[in-house]
């Protein structure tokens, strides 16, 4: 499994926003982000998941077993990818257990049983502090928490974390150390940030 | 490790259908909406033409462009919601990459259906009634309702995703839904004077044909082109 970009350019206008740029990356990597505000990294990351539109190259993702192949443009193994991002949202009217069962049926697996609480309590979230509240009354740093388990729900090839500790107190950011290890075992997981404990956990990183 | 293949297209599409009425059931702010409208403009209408203001020759003509107006504008209030929600919440991003875009068009458009068909059950029988407006042929008023519905559900739904990342979206959703919907209920219209007047259901069958010409053709090109619309 790997992720190759090839002369990945995105541009708004005759604004250049990152690029051109070529990397690959092996399965069992964790690639950081860095740069100023405004530098292009969400832009990066959207445009590596395939949901915006690269404005030229390309990103291709070789799945397990297909190393040979031609590789997926992003898009088209959506199912494959995880994403957390700051204006990322789930469900405000749903609780967090219906958020992450409903993403299960969406891609086509009966959610099991327990399954949404045994991730939720993962991320650091026990029954009694969400199980019957709607995610809209959550606290910011808890709705945080429930996206990092929606990202892992499917485990997904790649990961692709925009500054994942935000809004997280200490065992939060614990959290995200964890999901990114488990990423590694499982993947590749890209994470965008210039949060310094969260580039600590990449293995290395490319400053735009 | 994430290898499957993307999602069945009816599992999904029915997920979303039964995450977007759990949504609507909990904060009814679309069924609000409709059934408001909906029952001021019953009011009106009945207030300003009662059953006994109209010519009984005049009641089918008038009659049956209200009963349409009534059904589009409520249409109107509501039906835009299943995808400008989804942008304006934040969600779309978690959808997008979640669902197959087929999935999603169709979950929606269902959402739709459910909404239209449930305000059209509560407008009809108040407005025949408030109006006096009597039907000959009460089988083609259903199939004209239902295929009507139908193309106003599918034709509001792509409408809905094309205008749900724009600024001014309640404006532009106007302007581009009002004559993607203008065939369809000329038809509609058109037959449910004929359900006034004639008794048999083969006097308004060209207008059945129309609608369901309408429909087959708004379908099909809502999923060929919504790929393109939600991706970008």
């Amino acid at each position: 499994m790997r992720l190759v970009a090839d002369k990945l350019t995105r541009s708004y206008g005759a604004r250049r926003i990152f690029g051109p740029l070529s990397l690959e990356i092996p399965k069992g990597t964790v690639l950081g982000v860095s740069g100023s505000n405004g530098s292009g990294k969400t832009t990066l990351l959207k445009t590596l998941a395939g949901l915006i539109r690269a404005s030229g190259g390309s990103a291709k993702i070789f799945l397990e077993g297909e190393e040979a192949g031609a590789g997926h443009a992003p898009r088209e193994v959506a199912w494959a990818i995880g994403w957390v991002a700051p204006d990322l949202a789930l469900y405000g009217e749903l609780t967090a257990e219906e958020n992450l069962e409903f993403f299960e049926r969406v891609r086509g697996r009966a959610p099991a049983i327990g399954r949404a609480r045994a991730l939720l309590e993962g991320v650091g979230l026990p029954p009694h502090s969400h199980s019957k509240k709607s995610l809209s009354s959550l606290s910011t740093g808890q709705r945080q928490r429930v996206k990092l388990a929606y990202a892992t729900l499917h485990e997904p090839a790649v990961l692709f974390l925009d500054e994942p500790s935000s809004n997280l107190d200490a065992d939060g950011v614990e959290v995200v150390a964890r999901v990114v290890a488990a990423q590694r075992e499982r993947g590749i997981a890209i994470i965008a940030s210039n949060d310094l404990r969260d580039l600590a956990l990449a293995d290395e990183t490319v400053s735009l | 490790m994430s290898t499957r293949s993307p999602a069945p297209v009816l599992g999904a599409a029915l997920a979303v259908l039964r995450k977007d009425l759990l949504a609507e059931w909990r904060t009814r702010i679309a069924v609000n909406a409709l059934f408001l409208f909906a029952f001021a403009v019953l009011v009106l209408v009945g207030y300003a033409v009662g059953p006994t203001r109209l010519a009984p020759e005049d009641r089918p003509t008038v009659n049956a462009v209200l009963l349409w107006i009534v059904i589009f504008f409520s249409a109107m209030t509501g039906l835009a919601r299943v995808f400008v929600k989804e942008e304006e919440a934040g969600t779309a991003s978690a959808l997008r990459l979640a669902a197959p875009p087929a999935a999603v068009l169709l979950g929606k458009y269902l959402v739709n259906v459910v909404l239209l068909f449930a305000v059209t059950a509560f407008i009809v029988p108040l407005f025949l009634v408030l109006t006096s407006f009597e039907i000959a042929c009460p089988p083609l008023l259903v199939a004209l309702l239902v295929l009507g519905g139908l193309g106003l559900a599918g034709a509001s739904t792509f409408t809905a995703a094309l205008v749900s990342k724009a600024a001014a979206k309640g404006a532009l959703f106007a302007v581009l839904s009002i004559p993607l919907l203008l065939p369809p209920l000329v038809a509609a219209v058109s037959g449910t004077q004929v359900a006034a007047r004639e008794s048999s259901f083969a006097a308004g069958l060209d207008f059945v044909r129309v609608l369901v010409a309408y429909d087959g053709v708004v379908t099909t090109a809502a999923f060929l082109l919504f790929d393109a619309v939600w991706r970008e």
